[in-house]
């Protein structure tokens, strides 16, 4: 018997991509990968999402062979279109509920109404135009509240808007239907119940910034990338009328806050996670931080398992998304919303660092461990490949332990995961 | 022996309790007894006993002791002064230190005489006061030209006014590069000394449940058990506010809340030439840090009314006042603020949310610490002893570093002055920092500072053993950021010898 060769010894991997971003090339380089064009032999794409269109659609008759990997999934919108997000969940929380699942037990709500107890993580939210009716009824219920308007297409803080009576609505809506450009006609929006309690630290708002790296939904394996951050808005908190169309208060992207007059360029108003648990474990303690990143983990794997009966299984594919997440002064968080492209770009050194980690974390949990994409692997990687990532779920893992049912399982995975948080 | 024994006790109590007579927290303490007194568990037959009974079941007790606890710790201190006034070959230091003072105060006065105001400042104008008070929680919206200030003096200054303190056992000669501060007589620690001093860092004892001690011994309240806890390094992060109030007795009381009200108003009423300085260096340091930045409107605040709080002086000189010639400066500023005095006050925007609570404690640490290290004085705990300790450490523990800085012609003392003078605030992330500061209050002692820079150059002392610029020795101890100091500081204080 002679010793097992291994031919991926003698394979030199190619990679393509449709971004010219240093951590992403800094990262293939170190790994001594050879750029190819996207017509050539490719083993490993980090592709924008129309590529990724243009590859699975069926008219380009592409068919990916078994060394073959790709950043997204077919339909990764499922869960980064906001409109689509929506109703995913909704559509989840019914089966559940018609399932007669505790997880879709229900209370009655301060705001009238009831709510979902343990799955009520998304504000209150509407498609427009479709779901018109149902906004108003539920406006009615509470006419105080402020909501706000979101294209359900476009990301980083484009198109956003706050309203806070009707006719600013109704008078939206006659102005858009009459533009000549038709296209905006066409375009659905959601809207949402506006989180008008946010924590403030320093008397600033902020929001969170998480990545979740998604190698199968079925099997569900993720994980979370511990280096998230919390992005501030540069201008005082104020919910004054008169502050509403003043969107630096309100928006915390950073595209958006570039823009303001005291956007910070040493540190881009990017503060830690971690420093944020130091300091809610310092000032609030830490049962109350644990519950947070407790129910932060939770609401993570209930947005994928929402997503999961959907989802196109391609075993290809991988996705890194980017979940938005706001904490409000009760210390509950809230889902805003899911990017399927979150940004590499470095608005700072540390920025830098931080995501030239991630793309490295994430490759090597992704590829198996020889390095060569292979879709025959089953997605299991050392705990050493982990990096600054932990898991959040792994069925297959989870199915491995038969001591449990399954169902507790998910809960506990979720429930213990905070405590990995550090 | 005895008697005389007897009759120090005796004297010291007499001491302590006049000057307990003298502080704020009397006349509510008074009370306290006074209502404990009348109580029907102290009786007047047996009074001594079943009212000493009566206070310990009350919680009075701990009170007292607390406040003896906090009262013989700052008095320690000043016999120390008062034995190491007597060894005269120091003066020149003591003289430096004076002059430093003057230096500084002068430099304020010639600002002031540049942008036209006075020292003791102006009123404000009841537009600006409008403004300021209306802002008072956003102070980043609060618009003044800063263009004309800079910080009085940074860093590097007080570094060079270090390197070249003169004694008498100074010799010029060639040979020896003027660089050391071996010259200086002062008596440093070994680090047999050191190991003796920090032992329960390095003792391995496992607690079965370590939150619920913590948890228990603050219900307790006692001051010397707390400050007996953070020697571990290991203090819950929730805890750690309620520990460091302990340890430094700056517990907010009514009283306090008015003295704040009134450093508040004071803001309010009167422009100093220091709340531009302050509002400077907030804008050059805690603004742009990618770990306090949050924390900007809370620092104005708090550095603004400690600019002006004239007990702060009062607090640290009381040990010199008598002593020494020091001209006192009573009006404002209580500090003049340099560049990075604001990074005293960040860390502790980790541990308390109010501004108030902060601020004394934040105040408490800086009256037991942080002001030594930007003032030239004798003190085991100065910045000169400090800097002293940091060499004679380096030159014993890592000869073979020692003799690459002086191959390559930097003084090591360059590239760590910033981390001593700051107790390397800034320098390293928050929660090592904190872990740093619990000892530094834990061993009552600023010498772990000095410990660390050691113990950091050497854990990079392979990288810095290649490199032969400054600029290339900082790069590689720019980044500080995977530093746990901990396990370091415990591997320095066990493995060597």
């Amino acid at each position: 018997m002679g010793v097992p060769v291994n031919n991926h010894d003698r394979i030199k991997i190619c990679f393509c991509t449709d971004l010219d971003k240093s951590v992403l090339l800094n990262n293939f380089e170190k790994r001594n990968w050879v750029s190819v064009n996207s017509e050539d032999d490719w083993h490993f794409y980090w592709a924008g999402t129309n590529t990724c269109r243009n590859i699975f659609s069926v008219d380009s008759g592409y068919r990916m062979h078994d060394n073959q990997m790709i950043n997204h999934f077919p339909n990764h919108y499922e869960l980064s279109r906001k409109d689509l997000l929506v109703k995913n969940i909704k559509r989840y929380r019914k089966d559940l509920e018609r399932d007669g699942n505790l997880l879709a037990e229900k209370t009655d709500s301060l705001a009238g109404g009831t709510r979902y107890i343990h799955l009520d993580f998304i504000p209150t939210t509407f498609v427009l135009p479709a779901d018109y009716n149902m906004f108003v009824e539920e406006y009615r219920k509470n006419p105080q509240s402020t909501w706000i308007m979101k294209p359900c297409g476009k990301s980083q803080g484009t198109g956003i808007f706050l309203i806070n009576k009707l006719s600013k609505l109704k008078k939206w809506s006659r102005e858009a239907r009459n533009a000549f450009n038709p296209q905006i006609t066409k375009e659905s929006y959601v809207i949402s119940r506006y989180i008008d309690n946010p924590l403030l630290i320093g008397g600033k708002k902020f929001d969170m910034r998480l990545y979740v790296l998604v190698t199968s939904f079925r099997p569900l394996k993720a994980y979370l990338f511990k280096l998230g951050f919390c992005r501030f808005c540069t201008v005082k908190y104020d919910t004054s009328v008169t502050e509403l169309d003043n969107m630096y208060v309100h928006l915390t992207n950073v595209s958006v806050q570039k823009h303001g007059g005291e956007y910070n360029t040493l540190h881009g108003g990017k503060w830690s996670v971690q420093n944020l648990k130091l300091y809610l474990e310092g000032t609030r303690g830490s049962e109350i931080t644990e519950k947070l990143f407790g129910n932060i983990t939770w609401l993570i794997v209930h947005s994928l398992r929402a997503v999961q009966p959907v989802m196109a299984t391609d075993r290809h594919c991988f996705e890194c998304y980017g979940y938005d997440i706001i904490i409000d002064n009760s210390l509950k968080p809230w889902l805003v919303e899911v990017n399927a492209s979150p940004s590499l770009t470095s608005t700072t050194v540390n920025d830098r660092i931080l995501k030239y980690k991630l793309i490295d974390n994430i490759l090597s949990i992704v590829l198996p461990p020889d390095g060569v994409p292979d879709v025959r692997w089953n997605k299991i990687p050392n705990p050493e490949a982990l990096g600054n990532f932990e898991l959040l779920i792994d069925e297959d893992l989870a199915a491995q332990d038969d001591g449990n049912n399954n169902k507790d399982k998910l809960k506990s995975s979720a429930f213990s995961a905070h405590n990995r948080w550090k | 022996m005895e008697e005389l024994k007897d009759a120090s006790i005796h004297h010291t109590a007499i001491r302590i309790s006049n000057e307990i007579k003298n502080m704020k927290l009397y006349s509510e303490l008074y009370k306290s007894v006074q209502k404990i007194v009348c109580s029907p568990e102290v009786n007047k037959e047996n009074i001594k006993s079943t009212l000493q009974a009566a206070l310990l079941s009350n919680g009075l007790d701990t009170d007292i002791r607390n406040i003896v606890y906090h009262l013989i710790r700052s008095t320690v201190r000043n016999e120390y002064k008062i034995t190491s006034l007597s060894s005269d070959p120091l003066n020149y230091l003591r003289r430096a230190g004076i002059q430093w003072e003057r230096r500084v105060r002068k430099s304020l006065c010639n600002m002031c005489n540049e942008m036209q105001v006075t020292l003791q400042g102006q009123p404000r104008l009841s537009t600006d006061k409008e403004e300021l008070l209306n802002k008072w929680n956003e102070l980043s919206n609060y618009q003044i030209d800063l263009s004309n200030y800079r910080p009085v003096y940074a860093p590097k200054d007080l570094l060079e006014v270090l390197l070249s303190l003169k004694g008498p056992q100074r010799q010029e000669d060639d040979l020896h590069p003027k660089w050391e501060f071996s010259h200086i007589g002062l008596p440093v620690k070994k680090i047999y000394d050191l190991r003796m001093h920090f032992l329960d860092l390095i003792r391995n004892e496992k607690t079965a449940n370590w939150s619920l001690l913590c948890q228990k011994v603050l219900q307790k309240r006692h001051s010397p058990l707390c400050q007996h806890l953070l020697k571990k390094g290991q203090t819950p992060t929730q805890y750690r506010g309620a520990f460091w109030a302990f340890v430094l007795g700056s517990h907010v009381e009514q009283y306090d809340q008015d003295h704040w009200d009134k450093l508040k108003l004071s803001v309010m009423n009167t422009d100093l030439i220091v709340d531009k300085l302050i509002f400077k260096d907030v804008q050059l340091t805690a603004t742009n840090d990618d770990q306090y930045f949050v924390y900007e409107d809370v620092l104005y605040q708090v550095m603004l009314c400690f600019s002006r709080d004239t007990e702060i002086n009062q607090i640290i000189n009381q040990d010199i006042v008598n002593h020494s010639k020091t001209k006192q400066y009573d009006g404002p500023p209580s500090v003049v603020p340099f560049h990075g005095i604001c990074m005293f006050a960040a860390p502790f925007c980790y541990i308390f949310d109010s501004p108030v609570k902060l601020y004394f404690t934040f105040r408490a640490f800086y009256i037991r610490y942080c002001h030594r290290l930007t003032t030239i004085n004798t003190h085991p705990q100065g910045i000169v002893s400090l800097c002293l300790l940091f060499e004679k450490l380096l030159q014993t523990h890592e000869p073979e570093l020692w003799s690459h800085f002086r191959e390559i012609q930097i003084q090591p003392i360059r590239i760590v002055f910033k981390w001593l003078m700051r107790a390397f605030s800034g320098h390293l992330p928050p929660d090592e920092l904190l872990i740093l500061w619990d000892l530094i209050l834990g061993f009552d002692s600023l010498e772990i500072i000095p410990l660390l820079a050691i113990v950091i150059l050497s854990f990079r002392k392979e990288s810095l053993m290649q490199v032969v610029t400054v600029e290339n020795i900082e790069a590689v101890l720019a980044d500080l950021s995977s530093i746990k100091i901990l396990p370091l500081l415990q591997l320095a204080l066990t493995n060597r010898d």
